[in-house]
């Protein structure tokens, strides 16, 4: 201790002009936090800073290291504070330059470059060091490590052995803790074969139980990583001055390339030792931060060591520098640390590892929960005291952690039954159906409706569903209880149910279903969508919502009749290709069946050259997307193809997918490549309700996934086919409803066109097949499609041939543009449809 | 005969039709009005109860002396008692001695006529009104952002197309249930539904992920969704470049809050986190809206701007069916905002301290810009300081009810209590009119003309459909004759000549309405601002080309976690987070005297978790009291499963014992001065086993 008499009077109050001098030694993530706190708290008006930290690199994230060692991260992104930070906010950098000497009675510390300089205020953030156990052979000499051999500390650490593993294949990690089993991780995440060697039986042994470490050696093992527990290494053997191997203890030993010692670290104090400043594991601080022994000196992070507490993690630091902050600043003269409370997490691949508080119970009263499945490696136990969680491990499934850890910090109350701070127990709600729902149960949250006032609206005499809902205003707030309103509608009302008429109608503006509307399209030859909603559209309304699914419809019915009004189709439709997230356009050329050809490739090529396509992608339909297209060079682009649009863009036949056939396959028993290429060629581009994905595969083996296909053709043996109809691999998934079996190609041709064409002319717009056909029935569609039980096969394959004899590659629009500014250049970012509900686009 | 006009309560301003043919008024939706498209909640079905209610105030109200009852009395006798106690206030105290509290409620013509009435009339500096504790720290933040405050800065149906959408602090299927049926047609296309929220709202729970952090801790959550699309190379780094400025400050700033981290922080697992990072990512448009969750915080304005960032860092602003929103509370949240009624502005959302905006507006009012007042004080300093020696002490509160609806009630109404006199405009005798000297019977939305401006930045038309009762007056009437009383210039009390010279005072500013007329408004469905002329089509969208700040690019701000100011301890060992409710609306001046709304929720109830409630050792239906260093409220307890165990939920509807704001904590944002409503902390305690009283049920005392 000083006498205080000796001191020179302390600066108490800045002003301007009149600044304390504040020296911070080490610029590691706790010199640079402390650092911003103080700064948040107007730091820069009361402080003249100097930062001396001896690596020569602004202040980076150390909790990253592995990360980068891993390749995960960037070396970039763990830089927080780069040397302009400091110039920006005034802070007198001494980067590369230690400091040496602190002597207290002056107020003024040494430094390695001759540097001399007096402060009012000392801030002692100097870290820790990787501690190296005596091993023979570990060193060259005082300050060299023997080449190969590494420490795992500081960013310098990570660039050499990042280096060194280009020309290592075994490597050894002298340490099984949180540190040492990331960087095993990190090594073998480069091809190395990685050995831990931990002295003590148990993995992580700060942290976890011996059936905790027991588990987590199965995991790290599982990864390949191998483990030797209890082995204390003796020496390090050398061959042409680079490690070779290991020796240890009990007589055994292992070769390696490299080595990385991960075994604890240790404050760095010898400055505040030689300094005078009370130093037990780390220099001895008060509940301010400040040395016991010297007011104007402060310690924070790793080598400060508070009511016998030594901290080695992030979390602490960062609570220290607030407090530190508050106090230095005079923010918050009362600011006092009381501690961290303790918990880490970690990764090793696949096998995550969090930890806090005790590991094991220490009370009689303590309860201790304990969880155990080896198989699966999974280990979890929580220890509660006094009704608060003081102790938590879990391995192999963390799931839990962000709610244990909130616990833990904060002494959340914790519920009765303890399993669910373990586990995600189901809530176990089952879909109950209108009939067991209870009456007074509230069906309409927003109107505050119950299941009673439906019925009893029902028993009334109102039989509709509309109707219902008028009168209750069930279903008039959010909307999202229509459906269950309709439920309880139907069943109330039983066989009595009138059906609400608009649910069944094609489009929400006008009020026919739609083979009512098909006919009255024909009957009054309404060619334009314009010309449907003067027709027959309440008060002619033209509804923009509706638009899109009678430009659909129209196309259907008149085929090459159909006037063709552009503000009824959306972007994709206007320029025949598909838009991108930025405003650009994605170009699908047909390739049929994805079956293509040197010169088409070579085209391909050369257009993606010429309009330097940023991205070339073979999309899921076996065909080649172009991305990034810019609208105004779309008509060039297709001019330069020279090959048909693939539709990849519109509500319309995409593209048939096929497996190899029976050509080059040794398994294919029927040629859907050829096939497929016929389909394709002869629906090309023929609009619908919705897209209508195809496929054709040439064995049960369903290379090209025909069994969730909208359309799929699967040969069998005996060069028969099998035709699926209704599949999807989208949002939804569904496997296809078998059709029909059928003898020859041509049979299936002619089903396929059958089954299109009803499927156009019943479904509701935006309805895909794999709504349509259960709604419909399969037996339905194939009573229709396949035994002709209504007798319209023959007029539905009339005019599926009509459509398919309107085909007219879009892409010729590139001569006669439809509309002048088709292909103008949209300005950034304004491809958007009027107000009002937005139609789906996906 | 039937009106087409608009409900008089939130943002979302539904259209409805009103049937005056039949008395009581037949109240309708509007099936094609672009915000509710045939849907109401319950609280717009029910809108029609406030017509001939048997508590309208039908004439002025006076007090003799304090401690006196309020008695009948005419309106020039109300008048001239107003009058005189303005004129006393002035002498003895200054032009700042008087002060004006508006409305989020009022029409914009009534906004801009009372910032006038302050400015040119009284000359004083002290206005403000109580969408300062509303929308004030969005504002800020999109002002310092985008360089203009607009809510939604595309129209609500946009929210059908998104893929994305992420709603922070935001519970629209509470608190406007009508704006679900865009989030549900998005999510039938496939979209993703991403909710931050402490609670498992009706909201959250269709949401494909919900995030449920600790209260005050969205700043963080913001900052580690950034920090993992940042590793995970998802940013969009050529609209950083073209669009923006300031992204290394942030990207820089984003490196502190690694995902472990931000999960100890907010208690979101990281999983959760990268999970919700991807969706945003890798969908082809996305959206972010924040609402008063995440907004009523001391950090508030910090909070918005990390959102912000995040949108920017993923291109979103200005891109189709994308970008970063607010979504407004009150009914003209937004409009009372922009023409003149906050402390620090003038029409137009130009800024008071701008010399230049100085002489355009003094121009119009035909005065110096010199005898214009400088900026005043916000709403809670300006309450915290009523009677004291440099602050108000004659007040004139317009439609807000700020005994309710402040934090740190029992505080204000001591305030209230100092004044030399008291004012209030309502329709009913509000918690905060009870106190005042002279209460003055206002006209309701169906009895007034007048614009609001929803939450999309679209101008819409209130038009009276009915006659006001015998004794009731606009404010716009009580203005001008005031002004006549006190021997000052002339005001109009027609709205629609006031929207007029609001369009020619806004002409030029951020929210121009120079193009916009009633006549545009009833053909179009409403108006978009900016609209500067009269040819000029609206601004449905803002962004597709660049930002309005000088440079034309958008702002990066680095922001920090600072956590609410009040942490739980010892004494207060749980978080305590207010809001709405399905059936009640603000302080419930209206909602609680709607009968079908009021049985619906008869009392104020607490929402806690059954792990809390069982330390505390209560049971549904038993009273609590909930206590913080401000006040003691006591309320009802409900379980709920899907509540953090360390947080409770009040509703701030109630007065009396269960006015939840005599427990908020006035802590402000430094930025936009909004005070920390949604965080503080709270003794949870059985209350007496006794029930003493209904909590809240009734209206006042």
């Amino acid at each position: 201790m000083i006498d205080s008499s000796l001191r020179r009077p302390r600066a108490q109050v800045p002003g301007p002009g009149n600044r304390l001098k504040l020296v911070v030694i080490g610029n590691g993530m706790a010199g640079g936090r402390t650092l911003e706190e103080i700064l948040r708290r107007g730091g820069k008006d009361r402080f003249d800073i100097t930062v001396f930290g001896d690596e020569p690199y602004g202040n980076y994230n150390r909790i990253l290291l592995s990360n980068v060692l891993a390749g995960i991260e960037d070396t970039a992104e763990i830089y927080l504070n780069p040397i302009d930070w400091y110039t920006d906010n005034d802070i007198d950098l001494r980067s590369g330059v230690r400091v040496v000497r602190i002597d207290r009675s002056a107020r003024v510390i040494y430094a390695d470059d001759g540097t001399r300089m007096a402060y009012d205020r000392l801030l002692i953030a100097t870290g820790s060091r990787t501690f190296f156990p005596p091993i023979a052979g570990l060193w060259v000499d005082d300050t060299t490590l023997t080449p190969g051999v590494f420490g795992f500390r500081s960013l310098d650490d990570c660039s050499a052995m990042l280096e060194y593993v280009k020309d290592a294949r075994t490597a050894a990690v002298i340490g099984g803790g949180l540190l040492g089993l990331e960087a095993a991780r990190g090594l073998q995440n480069h091809g190395l074969r990685v050995e831990v060697v931990q002295p003590t039986p148990t993995l992580m042994n700060a942290q976890l139980d011996d059936t905790a470490g027991g588990i987590l050696r199965q995991s790290v093992e599982n990864l390949g990583i191998s483990v030797r527990t209890g082995a204390r290494t003796t020496a390090v053997r050398s061959r042409d001055g680079r490690i070779s191997g290991l020796e240890f203890a009990d007589g055994t030993s292992m070769d390696c390339d490299m080595l990385v010692v991960s075994a604890g670290i240790r404050p760095n104090v010898g400055l505040a030792r030689r300094a005078g400043l009370t130093v037990d594991r780390a220099i001895v601080v008060d509940d301010q931060l400040r040395s016991i022994d010297d007011d104007d000196v402060y310690v924070v992070g790793e080598c400060a060591q508070h009511r016998g507490q030594v901290y080695g993690l992030v979390a602490p630091l960062w609570e220290q520098a607030v407090v530190l902050a508050d106090h230095l600043t005079r923010t918050d003269s009362s600011a006092a640390y009381p501690g961290s409370r303790m918990a880490t997490k970690l990764k090793v691949a696949g096998v995550s590892v969090a930890s806090m508080g005790i590991k094991a119970p220490e009370h009689p009263d303590d309860e201790f929960v304990q969880f155990s499945e080896p198989k699966r490696g999974i280990y979890k136990t929580i220890i509660v005291r006094d009704g608060k969680l003081v102790g938590a491990t879990l391995l192999g499934d963390t799931s839990k952690v962000a709610l244990l850890i909130q616990a833990f910090d904060r002494g959340l109350p914790l519920p009765e039954d303890r399993s669910a701070l373990l586990f995600d127990l189901g809530a176990g709600a089952t879909e109950v159906g209108a009939a067991e729902l209870a009456d007074d149960v509230q069906v309409c949250n927003c109107n505050g409706v119950s299941k009673g006032t439906l019925v009893g609206c029902v028993r009334g005499g109102e039989k509709t569903v509309t109707g219902v809902m008028a009168r209750t205003r069930a279903g008039k707030g959010c909307g999202s209880c229509k459906s269950l309103v309709s439920q309880i509608v139907e069943w109330a009302a039983g066989d009595d149910v009138e059906v609400d008429p608009a649910a069944n109608w094609y489009v929400p503006g006008v009020p026919y279903d739609k083979p009512e509307l098909m006919t009255k399209i024909r009957e009054l030859k309404l060619h334009s969508v314009s010309s449907v909603f003067a027709a027959l559209a309440p008060d002619g309304q033209e509804d923009a919502q509706s638009k899109m699914g009678l430009a659909s419809l129209l196309e259907m019915i008149w085929a090459e009749e159909f006037v063709d009004e552009r503000d009824a189709r959306f972007i994709n439709d206007r320029v025949h290709a598909n838009i991108q997230r930025d405003g650009t356009f994605s170009v699908v050329p047909q390739m049929k069946g994805g079956v293509t050809s040197v010169q088409q490739l070579r085209t391909i090529a050369d257009v993606a050259e010429k309009y330097d396509v940023p991205m070339i992608k073979l999309t899921g339909g076996q065909r080649i997307d172009l991305l990034g297209l810019r609208k105004e060079d779309l008509p060039a682009v297709w001019a330069d193809l020279g090959m048909p649009s693939g539709y990849a863009y519109g509500k319309s036949f995409r593209t048939v997918k096929t497996c190899v056939g029976t050509d080059f396959c040794r398994f294919g028993v029927g040629d859907s490549t050829t096939l497929g290429i016929r389909i394709e060629e002869r629906f090309q581009g023929i609009a619908g309700p919705g897209k209508m994905k195809l496929a054709v595969t040439g064995c049960p083996r369903n290379c090209a996934e025909a069994l969730c296909k909208d359309l799929g053709v699967v040969a069998i043996d005996g060069g028969r086919w099998e035709i699926y109809v209704g599949g999807a691999a989208g949002a939804h998934i569904r496997k296809g409803d078998l059709l029909a079996t059928v003898d020859d190609p041509d049979q299936v041709v002619v089903l396929t066109g059958r089954f299109l064409q009803y499927y156009r002319e019943n479904a509701k717009w935006l309805e895909r097949t794999y709504a349509w056909v259960p709604r419909i029935g399969i037996e339905k569609i194939r009573s229709v499609v396949v035994d002709d039980r209504e007798g319209i096969a023959e007029r539905l394959d009339a005019d599926i041939q009509k459509a398919v004899d309107a085909y007219a590659d879009p892409w010729r629009e590139r001569e006669r543009p439809a509309t002048p500014g088709q292909f103008r250049t949209a300005l950034p970012l304004t491809v958007l449809p009027q107000v009002g509900i937005a139609v789906g686009r996906r | 005969m039937t009106v087409r006009t608009h409900c008089p309560y939130c943002a979302l301003q539904c259209g409805i039709t009103l049937d005056i043919s039949v008395r009581p008024v037949a109240l309708e939706a509007q099936e094609a009005f672009p915000t509710n498209l045939g849907g109401l909640c319950a609280k717009g079905w029910t809108a029609a109860e406030l017509i001939d209610h048997p508590d309208r105030l039908t004439t002025p109200l006076v007090r003799d002396a304090p401690g006196e009852p309020l008695r009948p009395a005419s309106w020039d006798e109300a008048l001239d008692r107003v009058a005189g106690a303005i004129r006393a206030a002035q002498n003895r105290y200054g032009a700042n001695g008087v002060g004006l509290f508006g409305g989020g409620g009022l029409t914009n013509e009534k906004a801009y006529q009372l910032g006038k009435f302050a400015r040119a009339t009284l000359r004083t500096a002290m206005i403000d009104y109580n969408g300062r504790f509303c929308m004030s720290s969005a504002a800020n933040a999109a002002t310092r952002a985008f360089g203009i405050d607009r809510g939604l800065p595309f129209p609500l149906a946009d929210v059908a197309a998104t893929d994305a959408l992420l709603l922070v602090g935001s519970n629209p299927a509470d608190t406007m249930p009508p704006a679900m049926q865009f989030i549900d047609a998005a999510r039938a296309r496939g979209a993703d539904l991403i909710v931050i929220d402490p609670r498992t709202t009706r909201t959250a729970m269709k949401a494909r992920l919900h995030l449920q952090p600790a209260p005050g801790t969205d700043l963080a959550l913001a900052n580690g969704l950034l920090n993992v699309l940042i590793r995970e190379r998802l940013i969009d780094l050529d609209y950083i470049a073209e669009r923006t400025t300031g992204f290394d400050a942030v990207r820089r700033a984003v490196r502190l809050y690694w995902p472990d981290r931000v999960e100890r922080i907010s208690g979101v697992p990281e999983a959760d986190l990268v999970r919700a990072a991807r969706l945003l990512a890798e969908a082809e448009h996305a959206m972010i809206l924040t609402a008063r969750g995440a907004e009523q915080h001391s950090s508030g304005s910090d909070t918005a701007l990390a959102f912000i960032n995040l949108a920017l860092a993923l291109g979103l602003p200005g891109r189709p069916f994308s970008g970063y929103g607010t979504v407004t509370g009150q009914g003209n949240g937004q409009g009372g905002r922009e023409h003149g009624q906050k402390a620090d502005q003038l029409p137009g959302y130009r800024r008071l301290d701008d010399p230049v905006a100085r002489t355009h507006v003094a121009k119009i009012w035909g005065i110096d810009p010199s005898e214009l007042p400088a900026p005043g004080l916000s709403a809670y300093e300006m309450l915290d300081r009523l009677g004291t020696a440099d602050g108000v002490h004659a007040l004139w509160v317009v439609a807000s009810n700020v005994v309710v609806s402040a934090p740190r009630a029992g505080h204000v109404a001591g305030r209230l209590r100092a004044l030399d006199f008291l004012v209030v405009s309502d329709f009913f005798l509000s918690e905060t009119a009870a106190m005042a000297d002279v209460v003055l019977p206002s006209t309701q939305w169906a009895e007034e003309t007048g614009t609001m401006t929803n939450l999309e930045g679209r101008v819409i038309l209130r038009q009276a459909a009915l006659p006001a009762p015998a004794g009731v007056r606009s404010d716009l009437w009580v203005m001008r004759e005031l002004a006549a009383r006190l021997e000052r210039p002339a005001l109009s009390a027609d709205p629609e000549e006031i929207f007029e010279e609001l369009r020619r005072a806004s002409a030029g500013g951020k929210a121009d309405y120079a193009g916009i007329s009633y006549s545009r408004i009833i053909a179009e469905q409403g108006v978009f601002w900016p609209c500067p002329a009269p040819k000029h089509p609206g601004t449905p969208r803002l962004f597709s080309q660049d930002f309005p700040t000088p440079n034309r690019r958008a702002r990066f701000h680095p922001v920090e976690h600072r956590g609410p100011v009040e942490t739980p301890d010892a004494e207060y060992p749980y978080y305590l987070t207010t809001g709405r409710l399905l059936r009640q609306y603000q302080s419930g001046t209206q909602t609680r005297r709607v009968s079908a709304l009021a049985e619906a929720e008869p009392e104020a109830v607490v929402e806690l978790h059954a792990s809390l409630a069982q330390r505390v050792g209560v049971g549904p239906g038993d009273l609590v009291a909930l206590r913080t260093r401000r006040g003691r409220v006591l309320m009802r307890v409900r379980i709920v499963a899907g509540i953090r165990p360390d947080t409770v939920f009040a509703p701030f509807h109630y007065g009396g014992v269960a006015a939840v704001n005599l427990l908020t904590n006035p802590a402000l944002d430094p930025h936009s001065r909004m005070p920390e409503f949604k965080a503080c902390a709270v003794a949870v305690e059985a209350g007496p086993s006794r029930v003493e009283t209904s909590v809240g049920g009734t209206t006042h005392d």
